[in-house]
């Protein structure tokens, strides 16, 4: 079984009195330990599929599954629970909580999830020594590199153990090698502990590390090899 | 505990912010101690100066209806002497009654020899009333060795042109109706305090005054109970023993009887109250732009708390213990303030002309630790609700929304 599956996933938002169609009937399946990339153009719905699949936005229409489990009729305490348990994520602008330090960063999931401090603790030191910042636990966000902020979400993405990572455009504020080092990082994760990614990137300059990449233009799925030119290296 | 933590973090980052925030708790918070503490010691002294200065004892015992006719039909509604003796008797042994005296009021005229003015006048033991005593408080003593002595106001020892040692004869009818005079020497004379009576009143002896009304009863039983005794209290005990002692009477606690204590304390309390509204007002507000502004800059921290799995209840949390701390931290200021220039004023001799008074008296201020603890409560309790209607908002953000907010 998938552990997504989208089935004809719609997504419109109003813009006033005018509404603004971002995803018109996608479907797709993602397996477990699967490496994904979602590519496609600016506006072309990276953003609004990664929020339905990360379980914080609803679609207009369509199904979304998790596990096999429809998330449709959940209400939104069971879905903050799920995105707890099931769900990481890794945003573009980092996203860590300015007056905590890197560790407690990590922390916060466990600690959201009502884990007690000291196996928090222990366990968020055990991941951010995976992404190589044991030495930083205690630095503040703004005393750390933007390459070494990602890393922290990173971390914070993976401590709970999660079925899947949900990264949108996790390269895109960061210089061109850092962004390749933490792609580099996922992919690692990923072989070494099976950990699911979804990414959505516009960067030709990663093509090298997409495993399986999905393609989005205009809101569709465009599988269709002569649709929206891939980047260079990658097969169809 | 993570509530706690990114509050007083946050706090601490937007410190310049706080500050103003806890500066204008704190003193809204000394604001209401300071106040408290003034009119508190202006309700004791009003109080000692009412149950001592005016002698009105704590309690004052008298016939059924006295206090509603008794000036009307006098004789009606005295207590014969056998009667007082009995009173006196089951007074005396009630745990806390410190003296019993009874009191018989007259009214008539005074005399100088030449001119004739009138008088109102209260007879009371000497050696009673000079229990119910205290230094300072404008109540000279009668002397018990001089049973035709007694006390002139000072406007009507000034209308008569008599001093201390003077000789006056008081007129007045006896309660069969029969017109009848006495002698009276000047003892002292005396500021009553109050314009309306400074000019008729005569503090006499009772025997002086039963034998002008030519009786050997009183109308009335003043009774002293322990400085701080609590008069109602009291009175719900005694009313029951009197009345099985076969005496039907009605009781008046010094309140009752103190119109000046009631006027003032109404005053009082009611500019006490719209102080406490305001400050409540200001804390209410100033918590809640705070809080908004919080609120504001931290959308995108909310959005991210949110996606990470937290609950909305628990975003609310974070920002009601941001407000909870700044109503404790702001009390907490408060607390130090009110001490601090309640320390001025004791080491700087403070005084001011109260609106009762001609003369300057020390400002005195006592800080009471029930109200700094109400103070407290209440504020923090204002300040977390305050806080909870911007953080109600922050947790109704789409977390989307709130994800796309730079
Ligand atoms: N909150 C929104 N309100 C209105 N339109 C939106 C909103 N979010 C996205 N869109 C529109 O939906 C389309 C897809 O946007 P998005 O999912 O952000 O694409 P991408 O992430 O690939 O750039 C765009 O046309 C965008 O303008
Ligand atoms: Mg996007």
């Amino acid at each position: 079984m998938a552990l997504i599956e989208l089935q004809d996933v719609r997504k419109t938002y109003r813009l006033g009195s005018t509404d603004v169609p971002a995803l018109r009937g996608v479907s797709l399946a993602i397996g477990r330990g699967e490496f994904t990339a979602l590519w496609g153009p600016s506006g072309s719905g990276k953003s609004s599929l990664l929020n339905l699949i990360g379980l914080v936005d609803r679609p207009s229409a369509g199904r979304v599954r998790i596990d096999g489990r429809d998330t449709g009729g959940l209400g939104d305490a069971a879905r903050a629970r799920l995105r707890n348990r099931a769900i990481g994520f890794v945003f573009q602008g980092f996203n860590l909580i300015a007056v905590l330090s890197a560790l407690e960063n990590v922390m916060l999931p466990l600690i959201i999830r009502g884990e007690s401090h000291s196996r928090a603790h222990l366990l968020a030191s055990q991941r951010l020594a995976e992404v190589g910042l044991a030495d930083f636990a205690r630095h503040r966000p703004d005393q750390l590199s933007g390459g070494q902020r990602q890393r922290v979400a990173i971390a914070r993405a993976l401590v709970t153990d999660p079925l899947l990572v949900v990264a949108d455009e996790p390269t895109a504020n960061l210089d061109a090698r850092t962004g390749q080092q933490v792609i580099e990082l996922m992919q690692a994760l990923n072989r070494s502990h099976g950990v699911t990614f979804l990414f959505s990137t516009h960067d030709p300059r990663l093509a090298t590390y997409m495993q399986r990449v999905i393609r989005l233009a205009d809101g569709a799925l465009h599988d269709a090899p002569d649709g929206i030119p891939l980047p260079q290296g990658v097969a169809a | 505990m993570i509530a706690f933590k990114l509050a007083l973090r946050n706090l601490w980052k937007n410190r310049r912010r706080s500050l103003a925030t806890l500066i204008a708790i704190a003193l809204g918070f000394a604001a209401i101690n300071l106040f408290a503490g003034y009119i508190h010691n202006s309700y004791n002294g009003l109080r000692l100066g009412s149950i001592y200065g005016e002698g009105l004892g704590h309690l004052t015992i008298a016939r059924k209806g006295f206090f509603e006719q008794g000036s009307l039909k006098p004789e009606q509604f005295l207590f014969s002497e056998t009667e007082l003796a009995r009173l006196t008797q089951v007074l005396g042994a009630e745990a806390g009654v410190q003296v019993v005296s009874p009191r018989l009021s007259a009214s008539g005229l005074v005399s100088n020899g030449k001119l004739s003015t009138i008088f109102i006048a209260e007879g009371e033991d000497p050696a009673l009333a000079n229990r119910i005593w205290r230094r300072g408080m404008g109540r000279p003593k009668l002397d018990p060795a001089q049973p035709g002595a007694g006390l002139v106001s000072r406007v009507l020892a000034e209308r008569l042109g008599v001093k201390a040692g003077g000789n006056l004869v008081t007129l007045s009818n006896t309660l069969e109706g029969q017109i009848n005079a006495l002698d009276l020497d000047v003892l002292r004379v005396w500021d009553t305090g109050t314009a309306a009576t400074n000019d008729k009143s005569l503090r006499l002896p009772l025997s002086y005054v039963q034998k002008l009304l030519d009786t050997r009863g009183a109308s009335r039983v003043v009774v002293l109970l322990d400085e701080d005794a609590d008069a109602d209290a009291a009175r719900a005990v005694l009313a029951p023993r009197l009345a099985a002692a076969g005496f039907e009477v009605d009781i008046k606690t010094w309140v009752e009887l103190s119109n000046y204590y009631r006027q003032v304390k109404r005053l009082f309390d009611l500019i006490f109250a719209f102080l406490f509204v305001i400050v409540f007002v200001v804390v209410l507000m100033s918590i809640i732009n705070t809080l908004s502004m919080s609120v504001m800059e931290r959308v995108r921290e909310i959005g991210t708390l949110r996606a990470l799995g937290m609950q909305r209840w628990a975003v609310v949390r974070i920002f009601a213990a941001e407000g909870s701390l700044l109503g404790l931290l702001g009390s907490l200021g408060g607390v130090v303030l009110t001490l601090l220039v309640k320390l001025l004023i004791t080491l700087g001799h403070v005084s001011y002309t109260p609106p009762s008074s001609s003369s300057p008296v020390p400002l005195s201020i006592s800080v009471l630790p029930s109200m700094l603890g109400v103070t407290l409560l209440v504020l923090c309790l204002v300040a977390t609700l305050a806080a909870c209607w911007p953080a109600r908002r922050a947790a109704h953000i789409e977390i989307v929304d709130a994800l796309g907010h730079v």
